[in-house]
């Protein structure tokens, strides 16, 4: 099956210290290195105010987790967050599709943007060159 | 915007079936998506910064014509703005 890229943005108890947190951290990426997974990118964001109260906490300690896989590896992974203390939530995006639609779009922008200036230059040549004449 | 004197502006004239007297004041309407004018193809449910400029006070998800959102932005920012809910980014219901 081929590998998706999925986002994974978990809340951590907010009343870990960092030593805590980093072995969690730790901890999460070791789930994902097990079932094959390529991890791209960790992102502590640090505590933050959470919008509404989570259990009883007001705020959270978010991380954000940027792997590509397998449908498989994100389950197993999921199944084992649901399970693991000091995760107070998270959640997982698939990104790929999306942003390679977004890059799509955006270099489709790009070849649009050159013809129509080209076509301006091309013009405003043609109409110098009326003047000179 | 110049309108012959004794004739009600267009802006007054719009706010139908209103009587004259109540003077009402509209927000000028922003022609164009936010979201097609500044070219961003992807709306990332972490921006709560950017989010947040389309989430009022409330906490509420405004429909299309307040923003002047396109059909196609308007869909992808709620579906962000959901995921941001989810996760504790965005309120669901502010107090």
């Amino acid at each position: 099956m081929s590998d998706r890229t999925y986002e994974i943005l978990l809340i951590a108890d907010p009343n870990l210290g960092d030593p805590e947190v980093d072995a969690l951290v730790a901890l999460i990426e070791g789930y994902f290195q097990k079932e094959g997974g390529r991890i791209q990118k960790v992102e502590r964001w640090g505590k933050k105010r959470l919008a509404y109260l989570v259990g009883r906490h007001r705020e959270g300690f978010y991380v954000l987790f940027v792997v590509e896989g397998t449908g498989q590896l994100l389950r197993e992974v999921e199944r084992r967050l649901r399970v693991t203390e000091g995760v107070i939530r998270f959640l997982s995006v698939r990104v790929d599709d999306d942003l390679r639609k977004a890059e799509r779009q955006k270099a489709r922008r790009a070849t649009e943007e050159a013809r129509r200036r080209k076509r301006t230059a091309a013009r405003s040549a043609a109409s110098q060159e009326g003047i000179k004449a | 915007m110049s309108t012959p004197s004794g004739r009600p502006s267009r802006s007054t004239a719009r706010g139908a079936g209103r009587s004259k007297e109540t003077k009402r004041y509209f927000f000028k309407r922003r022609k164009v998506c936010k979201f097609c004018a500044d070219k961003i193809d992807y709306i990332d449910y972490k921006d709560v910064k950017l989010l947040s400029s389309f989430v009022p006070e409330r906490g509420k998800i405004l429909p299309r014509r307040m923003f002047g959102t396109c059909a196609e932005h308007q869909r992808k920012l709620t579906e962000a703005i959901k995921r941001a809910r989810a996760i504790a980014l965005l309120p669901f219901a502010a107090d």
